[in-house]
């Protein structure tokens, strides 16, 4: 991850905050940080501590299901990837007697002696996000957890899944260690209950992962297993969940309407004895060879402490108290959340919610930006190209990492013989400080212009050694990783001679690449640091006025007259706020703020550029603008569908929510209405729009609890297939049925027959539990209409990003850009990614901005060296890489050749692999790079036979 | 009054403090250090990577965790 | 001057193996961490993305004295950029079929998708591979004609 790497981020493990002085802007912070007995300077993650420690302890990070050592790492990717000491099981530390890692660490990294340290730290702001604890099912009684062996929690599953967890892949249940052939979820463990532990709000992520575990074991295991989901409703109303979830139905994933009553012990106490009542009252029993709790998320451990510390108000379940409106700012001027601390979410709402937390806190330190780093200083390069390679070969011993196993002076001889090679030398630690004085040394003394570096891997310390090729005076691109420990001296451990063969191998085939290496330029592009945002929805505007209060300049396109979108429409949000007065101050924000251009009837022509340098045409009116811009934020939002069945439209009291909504706003009076119908999923998970609206359920229940609390004796009913009052608003849906609101499930072959009889709406549904018809006479029946992508082809086209089947804006990584498009310098936000509530899209409008500053901010950006080149004389036009290209970062020019616009570029070298003709070279690994690598992997072998 | 002006005047400090190393405090500081401002990320633990670096795969697109 | 390698075992097969940066390439770094054991028989070219990967650079290894080649990548849908290997994909099942229809025998040119937290997979598919190539013995037939025709 690139968090251990960042120059401007202090990493902090072992620390927790202890106090906090001052106010918004200026926060004095006090943080403690434990000792961690290990030197995190000299530590290189060998693992010989671990492998020593005579101490095991069961292993938290694998639910206890496997053992690790005192002497620890929490998991083998961890960042920073540095042992530590448990203090708690540590037999020295606890009992003054052992000491056996501090004998057999190769570094001298261990630290009896290691204090706690204090921190003082000066912020402007503070950001929130302690995560959160999975229920603990301890308390349900009925379900056995902690009794019977194979009943586990979804967390503990996740751990015997994973190909990393204590089954290494292959999953077997805990009683007997053999592979389940049967499993069985149950959903909503400590979530929507009000009776004994557990919140009565819903955990918002249990049905997805439930589904995904069981498509997982199905990939798992061998043969069909039976997955069966126990489930109350089906949560499936992210983005593309809904389609996962018929995927999973369509793999044989059972799911099965109903909560069990009670989990016995199965046969030899083994296994899970289910048993239930099914939707008919029937008795049902099944004994599963494991059972899944899903349980849900509660607050962390720690957060009514850290909120004391912080000064924060919690709401009543022991979440951060936020707004509707600003979500990530917490009850504290300068403090904001994000995260489950908000409430629970999954993973890229959690991202989403992050990235707008952070544009939240650098609206309020704008004017600051940037002081408190340090300037970026590149030391003058020497030029080497046309020089004769003389190579420096710098094999590392990695204490006894690689030497126990590899025979280095071997190598290290061998290295000597290759062609231009002027300097090699063995190193204990090639990357310790000193290794990388020594280094630069050898390269000034001996005029050295390539290196290679016969150490580690790559991907953890290529930076390092560009960094000391840099300091060097070198190009950074001229050094060349050997990778002879994690993928050698560590896998071959029984075999020394293989191993030290491999590692001569490597060695010389990355010394045939790095003298076929050129230096790389890597070019700089100016920045325009103003952006455009396309839609004046609640996104568009949060985005805008975000960007506009961070310091740049923004235009805000509108096509229609005035600013607000379908929140125009909208009453109050789930927790009651009043949508108007909001939009009308947010309107009178933009449109007052001396940043934002604002031009409404509006329309995107052209699209010309790239990040940093777009240049974009609006026609109002008649007039043609040119935009000038850094960045885009698409927010163009979505419309809801008219409904085409349910008698829509043939009687003025039959509504979408949109037009009740605007009803109750102008004047229908709930005294009136003695009978209300609502009918859910209305055009929405069908098969020609599979997706969930997401945003229907809450706004039915909504309108259903206005009815029967202005008018207690309506009676209201909602028809739904699954109820998704996800996260917080279960309480409403509790609340409604509390009240009296009848909910009336039906099925999709099955849906209500609406028809109009004397001048008024009949609506007749089944009833599941009842088993007959059930007749309403409304005066007003609400449709759930769909909500669908409005017409971005043309959007799109312009700014060359991607949708996806249905039309919804396609974002870079589900679940880690959530919010970026893969095309550079262009975010979305809103509904044009997929239906969402209103402050669901206003997170991740702020998210977008946070994502386009961080772009704006900068005065030039520099370009990756390794980027696409074509020769144009071997281009024959045919337009394969223009086709191919990820990035759409190649056109033809006018000479009808393709062309490479290295801003976009990404150097995945697709167009290099597919170029008929060899005309494109991917820089850093051309053709002639990796053909002499892969040639000199057999380039010894004249005298095999 | 006026001694409250004079310290609101004050520019603010460039700097945050990020609670939390799980996937939201690493995406927080990673736009704000991105964004030009100093970052102090603060974990209990003794790495960072929160509950997502316990998840197996991750849905939809099934793709690894890390 | 170059020494032969010294045998470890009656045959011990050659095999190029090109991974992906992101996926399989840290997947095998993994591996080494966990310090799971496998063969000594590959040797590992380092690639940004197996789009990259040509058949030409399939060629070239198997030319040069490959007695198989081992490609391998992120899984559909996690590719770093979008869709570098389901290209890759396709090209390289043309390039087997092509092969394959030349005299090459099936097992020589292998394909796999390892993601970075496989460690576990990367071992058994390594182990695998060598052992399928190792099965097939010394280049005959198909691959002794191209490696002639370079002699």
């Amino acid at each position: 991850m690139e968090c251990g790497r960042h120059s401007d981020i202090e990493l902090l493990p072992l620390t927790e905050l202890t106090s906090v002085e001052g106010s918004a802007g200026d926060f004095t912070v006090t943080l403690e940080q434990k000792p961690r007995y290990v030197d995190p300077a000299l530590c290189i993650a060998c693992g010989a501590c671990a492998e020593k420690c005579p101490k095991s302890v069961k292993n938290a990070f694998d639910e206890g299901f496997a053992d690790r050592k005192a002497a620890y790492i929490l998991y083998e990717q961890a960042v920073p990837l540095k042992y530590a000491l448990d203090p708690d099981h540590c037999i020295y530390l606890q009992k003054g007697k052992c000491r056996a890692c501090e004998k057999i660490c190769p570094t001298q990294a261990i630290r009896f002696d290691d204090q706690p340290k204090i921190i003082k730290a000066h912020v402007g702001a503070i950001l929130a996000a302690p995560g959160f604890k999975p229920f603990n099912p301890t308390v349900c009684e009925p379900y056995g957890y902690g009794v019977i062996p194979d009943v586990v929690t979804g967390m503990e599953y996740e751990r015997l899944l994973s190909s990393s967890g204590p089954c290494h892949g292959h999953l077997t249940r805990p009683s007997d260690k053999t592979e389940p052939r049967s499993v069985a979820w149950l959903q909503c463990v400590g979530s929507r209950t009000t009776t004994g532990a557990g919140s009565p709000a819903c955990s918002s992520v249990c049905c997805m992962y439930a589904l995904k575990q069981a498509v997982m074991t199905g990939a798992h295991t061998k043969g069909a297993p039976d997955l069966s989901i126990f489930f109350m409703d089906l949560r499936t109303h992210g983005k593309g969940f809904e389609e996962y979830g018929e995927s999973a139905k369509a793999k044989g994933v059972k799911l099965i309407r109903c909560r069990p009553h009670s989990f016995l012990p199965g046969p030899e106490g083994k296994g899970v004895d289910i048993r239930w009542a099914d939707e008919t009252g029937q008795e049902q029993r099944r004994t599963f060879d494991l059972a899944v709790l899903s349980v849900g998320l509660a607050p962390p451990r720690d957060a009514s402490d850290l909120a004391a510390k912080l000064g924060l108000t919690l709401d009543e379940r022991g979440f951060a108290k936020t707004s509707g409106f600003d979500p990530t700012a917490a009850s504290k001027p300068g403090v904001f959340v994000s995260g489950c601390f908000h409430s629970p979410m999954d993973i890229p709402t959690s991202v989403v919610m992050a990235s707008a937390a952070a544009s939240a806190a650098a609206k309020t330190l704008a004017q600051s930006r940037g002081t408190l780093i340090p300037a970026k200083v590149t030391p003058p390069v020497t030029d080497v190209s046309g020089e004769t390679p003389r190579v420096g070969v710098f094999v590392c011993s990695c204490g006894t990492n690689i030497a126990g196993v590899v025979d280095v002076a071997g190598v290290v001889e061998y290295a000597r013989t290759l062609p231009y090679v002027a300097h090699v030398e063995n190193n204990l630690f090639s990357c310790s400080q000193d290794t990388q004085g020594r280094i630069i040394q050898a390269i000034r003394d001996q005029s050295l212009n390539r290196v290679v570096i016969a150490a580690c891997t790559p991907r953890t310390h290529e930076p390092l050694f560009r960094e000391t090729l840099m300091a060097a005076g070198l190009n950074k691109y001229l050094v060349e990783m050997a990778n002879i420990r994690n993928q050698n001296s560590w896998v071959h451990a029984d075999e020394p001679e293989a191993a030290t063969t491999k590692a001569k191998d490597l060695t010389r085939m990355a010394v045939a690449r790095v003298v076929r290496l050129k230096p790389l330029v890597e070019k700089t592009l100016s920045v325009n640091n103003a952006a455009l945002v396309l839609g004046a929805g609640v996104a568009g505007m949060t985005a805008a006025l975000d960007l506009a209060d961070q310091g740049f300049p923004v235009t805000l396109v509108e096509r229609a007259d005035c600013l607000g979108g379908n929140a125009r429409s909208l009453r109050t949000t789930s927790r009651g706020e009043r949508i108007a007065d909001f939009l009308s101050d947010l309107a009178l924000k933009v449109r007052s703020h001396d940043r934002v251009t604002v031009l409404t009837e509006a329309n995107l022509t052209h699209v010309e550029g790239f990040v940093g340098h777009f240049t974009s045409t609006v026609r109002q009116g008649r007039t043609s603008l040119k935009i000038e811009h850094g960045a885009a934020i698409l927010a163009t939002g979505a419309v809801q569908t008219r409904p085409k069945e349910y008698c829509y439209g043939r009687h003025p009291a039959i509504m979408t929510h949109l037009e009740m909504d605007r009803a109750l706003t102008e004047g229908l009076d709930p005294h009136t209405i003695h009978e209300a119908v609502f009918i859910q999923c209305v055009g929405s998970r069908e098969p020609a729009r599979p997706w969930c609206s997401r945003v229907c359920c809450t706004h039915a229940v909504k309108l259903a609890l206005h009815f029967k609390e202005k008018n207690p004796n309506c009676r209201v009913a909602v028809l739904y297939r699954d109820m998704r009052t996800y996260g917080e608003r279960e309480l409403l849906y509790h609340k409604a049925r509390k009240l009296g609101v009848l909910f009336v499930r039906y099925e999709l072959g099955a849906k209500p027959r609406v028809s109009i009889k004397n001048g008024g709406v009949r609506v007749i549904v089944r009833d599941h539990v009842l088993d007959r018809d059930l007749e309403f006479r409304p005066d007003v029946l609400g449709l759930a209409a769909a909500i669908a992508p409005p017409d971005t082809d043309k959007v799109s086209r312009m700014f060359k990003v991607s949708t996806d089947a249905h039309g919804w804006y396609q974002e870079a990584h589900v679940k880690l850009r959530p919010v970026d498009f893969a095309t550079d310098g262009v975010f979305l936000a809103g509904m044009a990614h997929g239906p969402k509530a209103l402050d669901e899209a206003l997170a991740q409008a702020q998210a977008a901005a946070a994502r386009a500053a961080q772009i704006l901010c900068q005065t030039e950006m520099t370009l990756s060296g390794i980027t696409a080149q074509v020769a144009e004389a071997k281009c024959v036009g045919c337009k394969m890489c223009v086709t191919i290209c990820p990035f759409k970062a190649i056109a033809m020019n006018d000479k009808n050749l393709a062309e490479v616009n290295e801003a976009m570029c990404k150097g995945c070298g697709l167009c290099t692999g597919s170029c008929r003709s060899s005309a494109i070279a991917l820089r850093g690994f051309t053709d002639q790079d990796l053909m002499a690598q892969i040639g000199a992997m057999f380039s010894d072998q004249e005298s095999r036979p | 009054m006026a001694r409250k002006a004079k310290v609101e005047a004050k520019a603010p400090v460039g700097a945050v403090l990020v609670v939390g190393g799980g996937i939201a405090g690493i995406q927080s500081s990673l736009d704000l250090a991105n964004a030009g401002f100093k970052v102090w990320l603060v974990e209990k633990g003794p790495g960072i990577g929160g509950v997502m670096a316990r998840l197996d795969k991750t849905f939809p697109t099934n793709d690894c965790a890390m | 001057m170059m020494k032969p390698l010294t045998p470890i075992q009656p045959y011990a097969p050659r095999i190029a193996a090109m991974f992906c940066n992101w996926c399989t390439y840290a997947g095998a770094d993994l591996a080494g961490v966990s310090r799971l054991q496998y063969p000594a028989n590959f040797r590992v070219v380092r690639v940004p993305c197996t789009g990259r990967i040509s058949a030409e650079m399939i060629l070239h290894a198997f030319k040069q004295g490959a007695d198989g080649v081992w490609v391998s990548g992120c899984h559909p849908g996690s590719c770093h950029y979008l869709e570098g290997n389901l290209y890759a994909r396709r090209r390289f099942a043309l390039l087997k079929n092509i092969l394959e229809y030349a005299g090459l025998e099936p097992g020589r040119l292998h394909f796999s998708w390892i993601s970075s937290s496989e460690a576990t997979k990367f071992q058994e598919t390594a182990i695998a591979v060598v052992e399928t190539v190792r099965a097939l013995g010394p280049a005959t037939g198909f691959l002794a004609g191209i490696r002639r025709e370079v002699a």
